[in-house]
């Protein structure tokens, strides 16, 4: 489950997990992108590409509708951005994204404003490095 | 719980359908192929309303929903979900962050039927669906068993109810009834009902009564089960079992009751009528044999204890079996019917069904025993539960016969009818039941033999001769099987060629050392019923005795058997006589049946299928003591019957009183012109053998040739006797038989 978020608590008071200078390797996560293999071991139905290119298109999607949000200080349209990117993020294995938009969707939900644009402004950049990884990912599967 | 088949089928064996409902394309993809991997049928929707659009064309196993979406999220499909008909239990998974408690609460607000994290541990999702399937499949099926136990309870008027006892300040207590149960006390399901206002449409005699048991089997804690009339608002007043089991709470101590209450009127009319039908005779309505022995045994006990009598009165009908026979069963009912009423006038007569009853009336309780009854056929009994002497007893016993003097009018006719009563006291004359019963029989047959329509008392001295005839009754019974009857035999004779022709067999009884007569036990012989084995057993040894001759002197004729009337009433005479004949090879003809006259005429109509049978099979029937009845002539031409027997007491009147003779003319004329043959009984001397041979009657039979003799004596007889023309008969005879072309020719035309 910790694989989702950390704890809401443990997200206001220190930085979510944030990906190491340098290091793109742990973008996505190894054991979720397994797990997410095993779903279609032979690879007959295509779900890795299918599901990443998905995922992709989700996120360019989400991630206008978040620019929107944000210029408009729609709070409720926010809060369904980042709780949809969340799990979405989560399933690819882009966990530390998912858990921005965890610690994002709980201080929308708390009202605690002041923490918020600082958080959004690390999803997004975290978001650009993940469309990276993803798309990297992608032409490096069979076709 | 045990599911019936169709409900039963393991879930990995099919394919449950699910509809998932996300608004994130990534999730929604992931999750439908990982639970199609694992055996289920994904319907997709990426939002509420796209789901609850597919849900009016597809009816899925259960939904997946998630709770966060735009436009319409997962709380308000959930509700609109709830609110369409179909989906009202429809199994709807709730998809939540785990961070989110708040989500969780709304869920099941919604009415959702369980939440579920979301996550990528798809074997948990799969495992959650199954589990949600079963128990919607399992709580289908309470749902079904649920109606259908209302439904059998509604059928059988039952229903069931909870009581709860106040308990110190959490509880307030009360009853709780369930529709069913409600719809028993005739309210509808929103009508409460209190312990009070139940109480209060209890009748008043047995609310205390209810109130009394009520208080006692709760402070015991024991099983209430309990029929209590009810007033229903409707005015109608019903019977209503309740049954009630205690329930305990962890501490054992007791908190309520649960049971049920159930409308048993009809069950109770049905009872109290099938008691009736058990202790009431159906004609007459008078208490039944069972009904008079319970209360004379309930009255027995009481005067014994109080050291009081009491008496019981036999009554029984004079000659009431000739109203019967003369006016038919159904006049004879109608008389028994009147007489019962009669009766009845006569005592301070009670027709309550008592059985235990009797104690909550007090001392004077066995007065409510008095009663009129009817035993059987035309035997009643009064029942006078204290009497303070015999006079008491007599004086009902008056009033009886002076109730009977009316005529009673039946079948179209006045008809007078007497009684005979018997009167036997206790203690005096018996300390039980049966006893009093056979000693007041004692005293009513005394009555019947000193010339009836009259009462007696039982005495000792009266018992002498009942005993004698309960002794001959018992001994009679015992004696077919000991082999102590025998059957005597009367030549017939034809005069003419002084030969034996036939034989007539009479029934005697080898009783130790002396040989009872026929006239000792053939009435009693009728009236016990006894003379059907007696009859039988006549027949299969006249056919053994026709063999046994046959086979000692070439005996070829037949033996004649006398049979009453009521042998002829039975189906199974023409194979019984089939089988006597069969069993010793003779011929059907062996075996001739006399019926006497009046027993003839008394039962025509049932008598004459069985004389065709007989006949058609070649057992041919005599008519005995002919003359003496009161034939129907028109009967007698068409009856199948071969021969006519002229009775004795215009024999022994010949040649003494003219009209005998002329009557014997008579008779002899009908038989020739109807085609049959005719015999003479009784001829015991020379002078009435040789008036009979002249008026055209040559067969007889009488002392003048033998008496009824054992077998062996009779073929002695006929080789000492008839053979070598030694008997004095046989001379007259025979010098009769040169002139008889002259005498009998002018006759003839």
């Amino acid at each position: 489950m910790t694989t989702i978020s950390s704890p809401p608590d443990a997200a206001r008071v220190s930085p979510p997990p944030v990906p190491a200078p340098g290091g793109g390797t742990t973008v996505l996560d190894a054991q979720a992108l397994a797990n997410l293999s095993q779903l279609d071991p032979h690879g007959t139905s295509r779900l890795v590409q299918r599901v990443l290119s998905t995922y992709r298109g989700s996120l360019a999607r989400l991630l206008s509708q978040l620019a929107q949000a944000r210029a408009q200080s729609d709070l409720a349209a926010l809060r369904l951005v980042t709780h949809t990117l969340k799990s979405s993020s989560a399933s690819v294995g882009a966990l530390s994204l998912s858990g921005l938009c965890s610690a994002a969707e709980q201080a929308v939900r708390d009202g605690d404003l002041d923490a918020l644009p600082a958080l959004l402004d690390r999803l997004e950049a975290e978001a650009v490095r993940v469309d990276a990884a993803v798309s990297q990912l992608l032409s490096t599967q069979p076709t | 719980m045990t599911l019936p088949h169709a409900f039963d089928a393991d879930d990995s064996s099919e394919r449950p359908t699910v509809l998932l409902v996300d608004d994130d394309e990534v999730t929604l993809m992931l999750t439908a192929e990982a639970l199609r991997e694992r055996g289920f049928e994904i319907l997709e929707a990426s939002s509420g309303e796209q789901a609850l659009a597919l849900l009016s064309e597809r009816m899925p196993d259960m939904i997946v929903l998630d709770a966060m979406m735009p436009g319409l999220d997962g709380f308000d499909t959930c509700v609109a979900l709830r609110a369409t008909p179909g989906f009202e239990n429809m199994p709807v998974l709730m998809l939540t962050g785990l961070d989110d408690e708040a989500s969780i609460t709304r869920a099941y607000r919604a009415g959702a039927t369980d939440f579920f994290v979301k996550s990528t541990q798809w074997s948990l999702l799969a495992g959650r669906l199954r589990y949600l399937l079963r128990s919607a499949r399992t709580r289908l099926e309470l749902e079904r068993s649920k109606s259908k136990l209302a439904r059998a309870q509604d059928l059988a008027r039952m229903g069931s109810f909870d009581w709860r006892r106040a308990s110190s300040g959490q509880h307030h207590g009360g009853l709780t009834l369930a529709p069913e149960a409600l719809r028993v006390f005739g309210l509808g399901p929103d009508e409460p009902l209190s312990m009070r206002r139940l109480i209060r449409m209890v009748p008043m005699p047995e609310r205390r009564g209810l109130t009394r048991v009520f208080g006692e089997v709760q402070s015991h804690s024991t099983v209430l089960a309990i029929d209590v009339p009810v007033n229903l608002p409707s005015g109608l007043t019903r019977i209503v079992h309740i049954e009630a089991e205690p329930e305990f709470n962890e501490q054992g101590h007791s908190i309520g009751y649960t049971g049920i209450v159930q409308d048993v009127t009809d069950r109770r009319v049905a009872e109290d009528r099938i008691r009736h039908l058990a202790n009431f005779d159906a004609l007459t309505g008078l208490p039944n044999r069972r009904q008079l022995i319970w209360r004379t045994e309930r009255a027995l006990d009481h005067a014994r204890r109080m050291g009081h009598q009491a008496a019981l009165l036999l009554i029984d009908l004079d000659r009431f079996k000739v109203i019967n026979d003369t006016l038919g069963h159904a006049a004879g009912d109608e008389l028994l019917v009147e007489v019962a009423r009669r009766l009845r006038g006569c005592v301070r007569h009670s027709d309550q069904v008592l059985d235990g009853a009797l104690e909550a009336a007090g001392n004077r309780g066995h007065r409510s025993l008095e009663a009129v009854g009817r035993l059987g056929g035309d035997e009643f009994i009064a029942l006078l539960p204290e009497v303070s002497d015999e006079s008491d007893a007599e004086r009902v016993s008056w009033r009886i016969l002076e109730a009977m003097r009316e005529p009673i009018f039946v079948g179209g006719q006045e008809c007078f009818v007497t009684a005979s009563v018997g009167i036997a006291i206790y203690p005096r004359d018996g300390v039980s039941v049966a006893d009093l019963m056979r000693n007041s029989d004692v005293a009513m047959y005394s009555v019947k033999n000193a010339g009836r329509n009259a009462s007696a008392v039982y005495s000792p001295m009266l018992a002498g001769r009942g005993r004698e005839k309960l002794e001959l009754e018992s001994a009679l019974h015992k004696a077919i099987e000991r082999n102590e009857l025998v059957l005597h035999y009367q030549p017939k004779i034809d005069v003419r060629s002084a030969r034996m022709v036939g034989a007539e067999a009479l029934m005697r009884w080898q009783r130790g050392h002396t040989l009872v007569p026929p006239g000792d036990f053939i009435p009693l012989a009728e009236e016990t019923g006894l003379i059907v084995p007696l009859s039988e057993w006549a027949l299969r040894e006249a056919a053994r005795q026709a063999k046994a001759w046959g086979l000692s002197f070439g005996f070829s004729d037949s033996i004649a058997v006398n049979l009453p009337n009521r042998m002829f009433e039975r189906s199974d005479l023409v194979e019984h006589i089939h089988q006597c004949v069969s069993a010793y090879g003779v011929p059907h003809r062996a075996i001739q049946l006399e019926i006497t006259e009046t027993g003839l005429m008394k039962d025509l109509q049932n008598v004459i299928p069985c004389l065709h049978r007989l006949t058609e099979i070649g057992v041919e029937i005599s008519i005995d003591d002919f003359g003496t009845g009161y034939s129907s002539l028109a009967y007698l031409t068409t009856l199948p019957i071969s021969e006519l027997k002229i009775d004795r007491s215009f024999v022994r009147d010949l040649g003494i009183t003219p009209q005998s003779s002329a009557v014997v003319t008579a008779i002899i004329a009908l038989a020739r012109s109807l085609g049959l043959r005719v015999i003479a009984e009784g001829v015991e001397n020379l002078r009435q053998m040789e008036v009979l041979h002249r008026l055209g009657c040559g067969v007889m039979q009488g002392f003048l040739f033998s008496r009824p003799i054992p077998p062996d004596e009779l073929e002695r007889w006929l080789q000492q006797t008839v053979l070598p023309r030694k008997a004095p008969w046989i001379v007259p005879a025979a010098a009769e038989r040169v002139e008889l072309p002259r005498t009998t020719g002018g006759r003839r035309p």
